[in-house]
């Protein structure tokens, strides 16, 4: 019955929306402190490419990989983001929108390790890791009805997601604190916030440093979910993309971050039926948006009235 | 002493904002540092704090000198100070402002944040409620959960000393905080202050409202085109014929507080 049910196609929708999240919070993050980035997309390849090397050439275990990707992006991070500091606004998106290049010329030119704009092949595939691994415990997916593609689509389904919803309560929990305050502070006034007695480059770092973390943990897992990377992957175009997922959805509250992946990942999908047509719908819709509604669909007032609202219901 | 202001001169370009300036205050007072618009006063307090650094001179801060060091390291140190031009951080609460105040007294880092650690959750406790009565002590405490840009133009300046005051300061800078305020706000501002020197902080204040500084202040320094040209008791500044000449004089003719 289960195998009736789960879709691959829409389990694999649902996997990509998931690392979007993840993206999409990678930018939130810095921003959460005031500093817009532009290098995901180059910290999302640094991860993505740290990992696909490692467990190709050395044997290593997805899991190891993953995280010696995120930690490469956040090492990277914390090189590039102190001096970036100095930046600010539109200067550090400038910034860090060309280091996202840079890393991308060295994946193209680097031959000989990334394979240049070939791209990498054959990076070990974490459904099917997971499969082997159940069955090496003496469990069959055919034991609870679904067949082993579909296991395979699930069990990525399932890691991503609780990956997400850990990254979730982790910022969510850091925003309600002391380093949260400090965060929004430097945010709003940077000068105040200094002489509160916060070390402004401290937090600043943190943040940016985060940001890389998440980003290069979405790139390391869509490198083995896809099993094939090429620099392509990592252009401005998808820099470009994933600052779009947090300033449509809301950017001011993370929550907005979330629904704007969700939402703009699922869209091209839905439209599909006007074909040629979807990315226009998709322009035009951006263009509304951001002259109706320049904050993004969800903001820290539009939550208020939702959980008012919700308030009131729960008294009737 | 608290602190000594010794021979500070800060250039602008060619332009002197401050030219050889030296003043020093006794623990628990009131000082009133004073002066025509432009005089060097909101600089000098751009000094002491470090925003800018000084050209030459030095700062003393119970004996230690603080040239130069980092604005939040002074902020730890003791020193905190409120905005000619208010800047509070105006999407917070109330509240939230206060407790970004108390930064310096408190310590949790990311990794205690997020795991909430007890040592964490005793910290915000005693943060909550030493900012409760900080905002007790401002008259703000009803409104700790509004927004602070949604607050009155009084209560702002209200909540910024309060911010100010949950660093802990053992000397308080306020930089014309009666500026925009009615006379019965000035009042309330007048017994605020007087609070905050009974609880053994030493204040330096910017203030245009001549009435309120007389009253106020224990001693009085006047800047002048970036010069001091007196220092006194109100009463020998009140009679002092270069200041009156230089700045008093003309204050009757100024509509401008």
């Amino acid at each position: 019955m289960l195998g009736e049910i789960l879709n691959t196609y829409y389990l694999q929708i649902g996997s990509f929306i998931l690392i979007n999240i993840m993206l999409a919070i990678s930018v939130y993050v810095p921003l959460s402190s005031g500093q817009l980035s532009l290098g995901s997309a180059g910290f999302m390849g640094v991860g993505a490419y740290t990992s696909a090397l490692l467990t190709i050439h050395f044997d290593l275990p997805i899991v190891i990989g993953i995280i010696a990707g995120a930690l490469a992006a956040s090492i990277l991070g914390v090189i590039v983001g102190i001096p970036s500091l100095r930046l600010s606004g539109v200067y550090l998106a400038i910034a860090t929108l060309g280091l996202g290049e840079v890393i991308r010329v060295i994946f193209v030119n680097w031959d000989t390790l990334t394979k240049g704009s070939v791209g990498l092949t054959g990076i070990p595939q974490l459904g099917r890791e997971i499969l082997e691994f159940a069955r090496g415990l003496g469990f069959e997916p055919a034991m609870i009805g679904i067949k082993n593609n579909q296991f395979v689509f699930l069990s990525i389904f399932i890691v991503l997601l609780t990956l997400v919803i850990v990254i979730l309560w982790f910022v969510v929990r850091q925003q309600n604190s002391r380093v949260g305050r400090a965060l929004s502070s430097i945010n709003q006034d940077d000068k105040a916030a200094e002489s509160m007695g916060i070390n402004i480059t401290y937090y600043k770092v943190i943040s940016f440093t985060q940001g890389a973390f998440f980003a290069g943990l979405a790139g390391a897992l869509f490198a083995h979910v896809i099993g094939y990377i090429s620099p392509a992957d990592f252009s401005y175009h998808r820099a470009v993309e994933v600052l779009i997922f947090t300033v449509f959805g809301g950017s001011e509250v993370i929550i907005g971050s979330v629904f704007g992946a969700f939402f703009l990942t699922l869209m091209p999908e839905v439209l599909r039926f006007v074909s040629e047509f979807r990315y226009i719908i998709y322009g035009i819709l951006l263009i509304v948006l951001m002259a109706v509604r320049p904050q993004g669909i969800l903001d820290a007032n539009l939550l208020k009235k939702i959980k008012i609202k919700r308030s009131k219901g729960g008294v009737r | 002493m608290v602190l000594e202001v010794k021979n500070i001169t800060k250039n602008f370009g060619g332009i002197s904002a401050l030219k050889d300036v030296s003043f020093s205050i006794n623990k628990g007072e009131i000082f009133g540092l004073i002066g025509p618009n432009g005089a060097g006063k909101t600089t000098m307090f751009n000094m002491i704090t470090n925003i800018y650094e000084p050209t030459s001179g030095e700062i003393i801060f119970h004996g230690e000198n603080i040239t130069g060091i980092k604005p939040y390291k002074i902020t730890e140190k003791g020193i905190c100070r409120t905005y000619q031009n208010i800047r509070l951080f105006s999407q917070m609460s109330t509240l939230h402002n206060v407790m970004v105040g108390g930064h310096s007294q408190s310590q949790s880092g990311v990794f205690s944040s997020v795991f909430r650690t007890k040592a964490q959750r005793t910290e915000e406790q005693q943060l909550i409620k030493k900012s409760e009565e900080l905002l007790e002590l401002v008259g703000l405490l009803e409104h700790k959960d509004t927004i602070a840009e949604n607050l009155a133009y009084g209560q702002q300046r209200r909540l910024e000393i309060a911010r100010a005051l949950a660093s802990n300061p053992s000397l308080l800078l306020l930089d014309e905080p009666a500026a925009g305020m009615n006379e019965k706000e000035t009042d309330s501002l007048y017994d605020l202050i007087k609070t905050v020197q009974s609880r053994g902080i030493t204040v330096l204040i910017i203030e245009h409202d001549m009435p309120l500084v007389m009253k106020l202040c224990d001693r009085i320094t006047v800047l002048n085109f970036g010069e001091k040209l007196a220092e006194g008791t109100p009463e020998e500044i009140q009679n002092n014929e270069a200041v009156i000449e230089a700045y008093l004089g003309k204050e009757e003719d100024e509509v401008d507080a």
